[in-house]
């Protein structure tokens, strides 16, 4: 898949790259100019996605319980920005 | 009584060297002697530096870096891509305990404070300009600089450019824009949205100059006396430790 950018309004802009193989997520590279405290957060973010169904909700469902259980700053972005790239990035409605 | 941070005045160092430093700070602040400081600096060779999130092939052409001897490095912190021109442009740092009672708990409101010690310090020379958020100060609706924080090791670290001079076809040409060949119509586009102080002033504003009043800007703002000093020697040991990894591909290509 490509690579798909978003401009947040009123925030920063985000990127993703993410591939899927039957019917799976099997890697997600989100890059961009955003802050998120610690940083290194993003390489849990994008490892815990593999293996995720491409449907309607699990995706969701799995970055949003990322940003639920822990202690995550984000800046200039919100955990569903992270949501709308990747989808994008899927090619998914 | 004002309390009295360090400043480390001016260094001219590489990009490597600059972000070994701002990290080691940021690393001994919640450990032995380290105060509250506040670094002023240029990067020598000019440098591209990217934020930890970009990728650093969709920013930045590695090819015309190689050539024009511009390094490359990526930062700790998020943000955007900045070109460190050695000629045309200053670095600040901020190291704090992150629960210092003069740093709001609040990133933007920090931003916002810290971003306000370079808008009293462009004010000293006479320029008007005012914080952006999240992280920007633009002078008649210019960027003239951009700023980027992170919360670790105990401590916050900022640190921002400020322009003193630009040269807009150098940057895209370091700085990857879409693809698309460098025009005369761009490099027109762009310096609609970024702005420098000698062009602001038109005059032929010296770094010294600059400094000195950045110097003032970051005292007044945070009531502080900025007292010269250097590293310490743990300080420079960790600095040594931390150039290693930047200077390392695997953390340039993280991204």
């Amino acid at each position: 898949m490509g690579r798909v950018e978003f401009k947040v309004p009123g925030g920063k802009l985000i990127a993703a790259e993410a591939e899927a193989e039957g019917g799976r997520i099997v890697r997600v590279k989100i890059t961009g100019d955003f802050f998120m405290h610690p940083e290194e957060a993003i390489e849990d973010l994008e490892g815990s996605l593999t293996g995720v169904p491409v449907d309607e909700g699990s995706l969701e469902e799995a970055v949003n319980g990322f940003f639920g259980g822990r202690s995550i700053e984000l800046i200039g972005v919100a955990s569903g920005d992270f949501v709308h790239v990747i989808r994008m990035s899927l090619g998914l409605p | 009584m004002s309390d009295t941070w360090r400043l480390i005045d001016m260094r001219v160092e590489d990009a490597y060297t600059q972000m070994g430093i701002d990290e080691a700070i940021a690393y001994a602040r919640r450990r032995g002697e380290t105060p509250n400081t506040v670094r002023l600096y240029r990067w020598n060779p000019s440098a591209v530096s990217v934020g930890y999130f970009q990728s650093i092939e969709n920013e930045v052409d590695l090819d015309a870096c190689r050539r024009l001897g511009v390094d490359v490095i990526r930062r700790i912190t998020g943000g955007g891509a900045v070109f460190h021109d050695y000629n045309g442009e200053i670095t600040y740092s901020l190291v704090a305990p992150d629960d210092d009672p003069k740093i709001p708990r609040d990133i933007i409101s920090s931003y916002r404070l810290i971003c306000g010690c370079v808008i009293k310090g462009l004010e000293k020379l006479g320029l008007d300009s005012e914080f952006k958020p999240i992280n920007d100060i633009v002078a008649g609706g210019r960027k003239i600089s951009g700023n980027a924080q992170t919360r670790r090791y105990g401590s916050v670290l900022q640190h921002g450019t400020v322009l003193v001079d630009c040269d807009a076809k150098k940057i895209f040409t370091v700085l990857k824009v879409s693809g698309t060949k460098i025009s005369d119509k761009m490099i027109k586009a762009a310096e609609e949205r970024v702005t420098n102080v000698r062009r602001e002033l038109e005059r032929d504003v010296s770094f010294e100059e600059a400094r000195d009043a950045l110097v003032s800007g970051f005292e007044e703002t945070l009531d502080v006396h900025l007292e010269p000093g250097g590293l310490t020697d743990y300080e420079a040991d960790l600095m040594e430790k931390f150039r290693e990894k930047y200077r390392s591909q695997e953390w340039v290509f993280r991204r």
